[in-house]
């Protein structure tokens, strides 16, 4: 009686295996046709695939990395912000703008030659670093500081700083402070920032310094911040220096109503691009990028001097970045007139910080973000 | 107001509430000392909380311009400009279909003039009070409307009034449908909306018009096809009747799917594909499926019918478990087919019959499956629209777009969990009681991180879902604990003697629950539900938090990090307070009157 029963059981089984099998050859059939499409229920996109785990994204490393993936799909996945002015925002038509928008256009045009075969992912603080580390997008330009231990610990690569930014304070003009002021003057002020950032240590670590007694307010975000600032609740506010700029063009109620200092930032926030570790080449692809428009910016070649700039006008550097010689780019697995493509189609330096950064009234001149030339830390290794 | 006070009055009316305005003043408002003092102090808080609100509107600082240019944005995010004919296109699909569906089950909103009347006079002293306690820095645009509206509504509601003193004068749905299709054509025509978008000092629309007259004609068209399709409804109902009904009953389940999917996604089909897999699978499944269907649907295959149904519900079940080992590749829509196919086999028995029910099993399933196999694979097309910032569903559309498929899942998913717990088998109930209690223990906002942050790492290698396929998996969960336990309030409301009654006249399990027990169910759970949806519906906003652009979003962070307009929160905010308000009421509205008629029905 069992074996009977075994033995259909095993029928079952076979018949099972056998009905399996038809299946998996109709099924496979379909997977060879290079369509990607093993998941009904879901919007497919090829970003999934490296999207499932720590191992997945180790093994597309391996096999031709992020750069010969990028070119595979055709488009570049950017993480952004989508909510931080001047580095990354939506406009009101739904297309994305600022620096660090203008920087994945740039890695897009060095990479596809197209600046607009971008994907835009908007990213919250929380969840940009698990995006690079799972794959889900190819490089993060989502106004990052660059620190030792996210460098070092959480599995991805920092690329040149596109921004130097650093944390300042904001008062105003008629409680007695001035540009040039500076931090142990707030003593006994009431402080605000928002909560949960390093902005919050920064400041307390540097009162206890100092000695200084201050009263300091946190509040869930950043427009609350300014908004008890105008209402008179917080004497002084204090957060990045291009926010504070920016706040200050916006919302000032009178010009030279509010005041920005010290001169010299109380933090380093160097922002810059963030990829996966251990993708050498696709970390030079990004950096190039960078490098280039700063090298550009050295040499004064703007989208519209390109065609010069690649017929030596601007001299051999500039020759050779625009694909003049053509082996400098292709040897990293772009085309020659990568660079070409990224000031033709996005600009130099100057030209992105024109864009994007001179509305918000944050200058250029004088500041770190000055090219090295000219006082400041922008600096590029040379092209050759 | 004079003219309000001089309303005849119908004296022979006493029973009913029907009085002059002032004697209901004196009764309702003034009848004593404390009833006095009461009515002012509340009217005193009413018109100061209306003044701080409109002082909030029209401040120096309030600056609307930023909820005018970011209109589109808030509609419909950054769906690309030059496909904007697709998103009016599918809002005349559905507006049709909403036509339609009303003429066809014949809704009567049992409006009565005199109710028109006293809504109009209700809105003519609004307006004026309004006006009366608008602040200094208000435009005189603003002004001049309002007083215009104001006197214009409260003569008509007069008029309107005395057509019907005694209140009885039902108004037909069609009547007030193109009522408020004309006044809402009034408003687009007449009334100037501002610019449509400096940014950066560059129009980003249409240079030079309104934003009135960008979607004038569109809306002018759409809110004819409303009118006309609600009256071809009532027409074609007349003709045809249950199957109109049914049509449409099908085309509100798959339609927003064929919208969303189809028109607003536009998938780039690859026809060699389609030809040589998606059509020969689906006609693998429709073909052979309807034939097994027509033979286990006779009466006396039960037996048949269990016996091959368990045996694929096993191998349905081993393909998933195989999909998750990663052991043989197979497309996903083949595993889900099977499952389908696994389950209605087992059910079907309870529906044999003779010939033609066996027909009508056959050719429903190969119906369902010719829709639902297009469906999947226009899913799994790439789509030709070019987002630079994906997904390609954002702002309201993304709102009630989640909001109603949310509702539609999660409602079979909660009725099936209330069988399961009210049922007999320990397993189901100790499983379903389970499920239901862990859900409802659980915040929203950690069933949505769970779904849209864990759940792609529990997914077997090259399987991936989407952010918005994460978020609507999440929110099914969720409401469906919910429904379940309202849908298992009306089981528990059908009698004994229901059951028993259908257990005598031989009826299975299947056929009790589906024929007797569910409908009597439901009819009583129905305000419940509904309250449930309109939950779902402001609970979307929550979507914000995984990283969805909905409505919440895009006016919170969107808007005020844009260079024109940092900071500028509170005018978006009220904005989309509004939206809400206007959709949650509205739905909360209909529900009363389904109430009401279910309990006329229930009466007679």
């Amino acid at each position: 009686m069992t074996r009977i029963r075994a033995r259909g059981l095993r029928g079952a089984a076979a018949s099972l295996v056998a009905l399996s099998l038809i299946v998996a050859a109709c099924g496979g059939s379909d997977d060879s046709s290079d369509d990607a499409s093993d998941d009904a229920s879901t919007e497919e996109t090829a970003s999934d695939d490296s999207a499932s785990g720590d191992s997945d994204s180790v093994e597309v490393t391996q096999d031709g990395g992020t750069l010969a993936a990028v070119q595979a799909r055709g488009t570049l996945n950017c993480g952004v912000s989508g909510a931080a002015v001047a580095f990354s925002y939506t406009q009101a038509d739904g297309s994305m703008e600022g620096i660090d928008a203008d920087y994945c256009r740039a890695v897009a045009a060095a990479v596809l030659g197209d600046a607009d075969a971008v994907e835009f992912t908007s990213l919250t603080a929380a969840e940009r670093f698990t995006a690079v580390q799972t794959g889900a997008v190819d490089v993060l330009m989502r106004n990052s500081t660059w620190t030792q231990s996210r460098d070092t610990e959480v599995g991805m690569d920092f690329g040149p700083t596109t921004y130097y930014d650093g944390q300042q304070l904001m008062a105003r003009s008629a409680d007695g402070f001035s540009g040039s002021s500076s931090v142990d003057e707030i003593d006994g002020a009431t402080v605000c920032t928002n909560a949960g950032t390093t902005t919050e240590t920064n400041i307390s670590e540097l009162a206890s310094i100092l000695g200084i007694d201050i009263t300091l307010t946190t509040f869930e975000d950043y427009d609350q911040v300014v908004d008890a600032f105008i209402a008179g609740t917080c004497d002084v506010i204090t957060t990045d220096g291009s926010g504070l700029v920016g706040r200050k063009a916006a919302q000032e109620p009178n010009a030279g109503d509010w005041v920005i200092f010290p001169a010299t930032p109380i933090s380093k926030e160097p922002l810059g691009p963030v990829y996966a570790q251990n993708d050498s080449q696709w970390a030079d692809v990004v950096n190039w990028t960078v490098f280039a428009t700063l090298i550009a910016d050295e040499n004064g070649v703007a989208s519209s001097d390109v065609d010069g700039a690649l017929a030596g006008d601007f001299g051999p550097e500039m020759s050779r970045l625009m694909g003049g010689e053509g082996e400098l780019q292709t040897v990293m697995g772009l085309s020659a007139d990568a660079f070409y493509n990224v000031i033709s189609q996005v600009g130099n330096y100057q030209e992105i910080w024109d864009a994007n950064l001179t509305p918000v009234g944050l200058d250029r001149a004088g500041s770190a973000n000055a090219s090295w030339t000219d006082g400041g830390l922008m600096y590029a290794p040379p092209a050759r | 107001m004079s003219d309000v006070t001089m309303t005849p009055t119908s004296p022979s009316n006493g029973a009913s509430n029907r009085t002059s305005p002032l004697q209901w003043v004196r009764v309702n408002l003034f009848s004593s000392v404390s009833n006095t003092i009461q009515t002012i102090v509340f009217t005193a808080i009413t018109l100061g909380l209306l003044r701080a609100l409109l002082g909030q509107a029209f401040s120096e600082e309030a600056d609307w311009t930023s909820v005018s240019t970011n209109l589109r944005l808030l509609m419909i995010y950054n769906y690309p400009a030059d496909q904007i004919i697709r998103i009016w296109v599918s809002a005349a699909v559905v507006l049709l279909a909403a036509g339609l569906s009303l003429g066809a089950w014949k809704v009567e909103p049992g409006y009565t003039v005199g109710r028109l009347g006293r809504h109009l006079v209700g809105l003519g002293l609004f307006s004026l009070v309004t006006r009366l306690l608008l602040p200094v820095h208000a435009p005189d645009t603003v002004r001049t409307w309002l007083i215009i509206i104001g006197v214009v509504s409260l003569v008509a509601g007069v008029v309107v009034q005395r057509g019907d003193p005694d209140g009885d004068r039902v108004m037909g749905f069609g009547t007030v449908l193109s009522g408020v299709a004309l006044t809402f054509l009034a408003v687009l025509w007449l009334v100037p909306f501002g610019q449509y978008g400096l940014v950066d000092g560059v129009l980003v629309a249409e240079s030079g018009t309104t934003v009135a007259s960008s979607t004038k004609v569109p809306w002018t068209v759409l809110l004819i096809i409303v009118v006309a399709s609600h009256r071809v409804g009532i027409i074609l109902g007349r003709a045809l009747g249950r199957s109109l009904r049914a049509a449409l009953a099908a085309f509100w389940v798959v339609g927003p799917a064929f919208v969303i999917f189809v028109i607003l996604r536009d998938p780039a089909f690859d026809w060699a594909h389609v030809w040589s897999t998606d059509i020969p699978i689906a006609a693998m499944f429709g073909l052979g499926g309807a034939a097994v269907l027509y033979f286990v649907a006779a009466p006396g295959k039960t037996e048949v019918a269990r016996a091959v149904g368990a045996m694929l519900f096993a191998f349905a079940l081993f393909n998933w478990v195989a999909a998750f080992f990663g052991w043989y590749p197979m497309l996903q829509k083949v595993r889900i087919s099977f499952l389908i196919f696994a389950i209605v086999v087992l059910l079907v028995p309870a529906f044999a019959g003779d010939r033609s029910t066996r027909r009508r099993v056959a050719g429903g399933w190969v119906a369902a499956m010719v829709v639902f196999h297009w469906l999947l694979t226009a899913i799994n097309t790439e789509s030709t629209l070019v987002i630079t910032a994906p997904p390609f569903l954002g702002g309201f559309v993304l709102t009630v777009g989640i909001a109603y498929y949310v509702m539609l899942a999660s409602f079979p998913l909660g009725v099936l969990l209330s069988l399961a717990r009210t049922s007999k088998l320990p397993i189901f109930r100790v499983m379903s009681t389970g499920y239901i209690e862990v859900i409802r223990g659980v915040p929203l906002i950690t069933v949505l991180f769970f779904f849209s942050i864990m759940l792609p790492l529990f997914l077997p290698k090259g399987m991936g879902i989407s952010d918005l396929a994460a978020v609507f998996a999440g929110y099914t969960v969720f409401s469906a604990a919910y429904m379940a336990e309202n849908v298992r309030g009306g089981l528990q409301s059908v009698r004994r003697g229901q059951y028993e009654a259908a257990d005598a006249l031989g009826l299975t399990t299947v056929q009790r629950t589906s024929l007797i027990v569910l409908p009597q169910a439901l009819r009583v759970s129905i305000p419940n539900l509904v309250g449930q949806a309109i939950a779902v519906f402001k609970e979307t906003s929550l979507i914000a938090i995984v990283g969805g652009f909905d409505l919440l979003r895009i006016a919170n962070s969107t808007i005020p990090n844009q260079p024109d307009f940092l900071g500028q929160k509170r005018p978006g905010l009220l904005f989309i307070s509004l939206v809400y308000f206007v959709f949650a009421y509205s739905m909360s509205k209909s529900s009363q009157r389904l109430e009401a008629r279910l309990k006329d029905a229930q009466a007679r």
